[in-house]
């Protein structure tokens, strides 16, 4: 017992990592959090509620429920890397970012024209309606937010 | 449409004036709200109030009309939110953080919105 705890180990190791970490990128802080949260409700309300899909009723619409589980993990992804201060979470965020407007102007306009396959309720169909169009306008708040933060790309 | 109850008046009622105090802290105060935080714990409150109602509905034979695993899905869901919002809140001294709660409040109407569409 009578080791003190400067000669332990993990501690030094802690320590060593809390003075070795990179200040918070700019990002992820003021609006950044509220931009953070909202892409954390998508990705929790959209991930839930396709494993539901998924699980009770898959044979109804595959293609529509399985873009549901990846637009889930896109945002999964997207909030994770705004928070992140590790070297390339900057870059991740971009293209999890840039994915979702793809996705959401994609997905929206097949709903249209095959709605057979689409029109059946997920995040990206019609634009993101069943969610406000919450889904069209964060990622264009997203990249506008990445765009300001831009020196933050290779840090 | 939904039939109008008293959970559903008062769920509404307890959102709008969380999001109402969350949206004027955004406007008024640099740091999280004693007032905004007030209101998220509140929304928790009601849900927690809301499900034990419902679960007694459930047991009761006046059964969910939709689907009971979307139901208590949305209302997991809809528990797990206000918490995380108030801890995100109060980890950073901006007045973003009150917009924080205020998106908080707002979704979780939206939900008892849903929980009451499949209810009936």
């Amino acid at each position: 017992m009578g080791e003190k705890p400067r000669n332990s180990r993990i501690m030094q190791a802690a320590q060593a990592r809390s003075t070795n970490k990179a200040p918070k990128p700019s990002r992820s802080t003021g609006l950044g959090r509220v931009i953070i949260a909202v892409y954390g409700i998508l990705a929790l309300a959209a991930s839930v509620r396709a494993v539901y899909q998924i699980m009770s009723k898959f044979d109804e619409a595959p293609i529509a429920y399985s873009l549901s589980l990846f637009s889930g993990l896109v945002y999964i992804l997207a909030t994770f890397s705004l928070s992140s201060a590790k070297r390339g979470a900057w870059l991740v965020s971009l293209w999890a970012v840039a994915v979702e407007l793809a996705g959401v102007i994609v997905v929206g306009i097949l709903s249209l024209t095959h709605p057979e396959d689409f029109a059946h309720p997920s995040v990206w169909s019609g634009f993101g309606e069943g969610y406000g169009y919450v889904p069209l306008v964060l990622p264009i708040v997203g990249l506008w937010w990445l765009y300001r933060n831009r020196n933050e790309r290779h840090a | 449409m939904i039939a109008v109850n008293g959970f559903f008046i008062a769920g509404a009622v307890v959102c709008a004036l969380a999001l109402l105090v969350a949206v004027i802290a955004t406007a008024i105060r640099k740091h999280p709200d004693d007032w905004a935080l007030i209101g998220a714990v509140a929304t928790e409150l009601f849900l927690i109030a809301y499900g034990i109602a419902a679960a007694i509905r459930q047991v009761g034979g006046n059964a969910v009309q939709g689907d009971p695993v979307e139901f208590w899905g949305y209302f997991i869901t809809a528990l797990i939110m206000p918490p995380v919002a108030f801890f995100w809140a109060i980890s950073e001294k901006s007045r973003w953080s009150n917009a924080v709660l205020a998106a908080s409040a707002a979704v979780t109407f939206v939900m008892v919105f849903r929980m009451e569409q499949i209810w009936q």
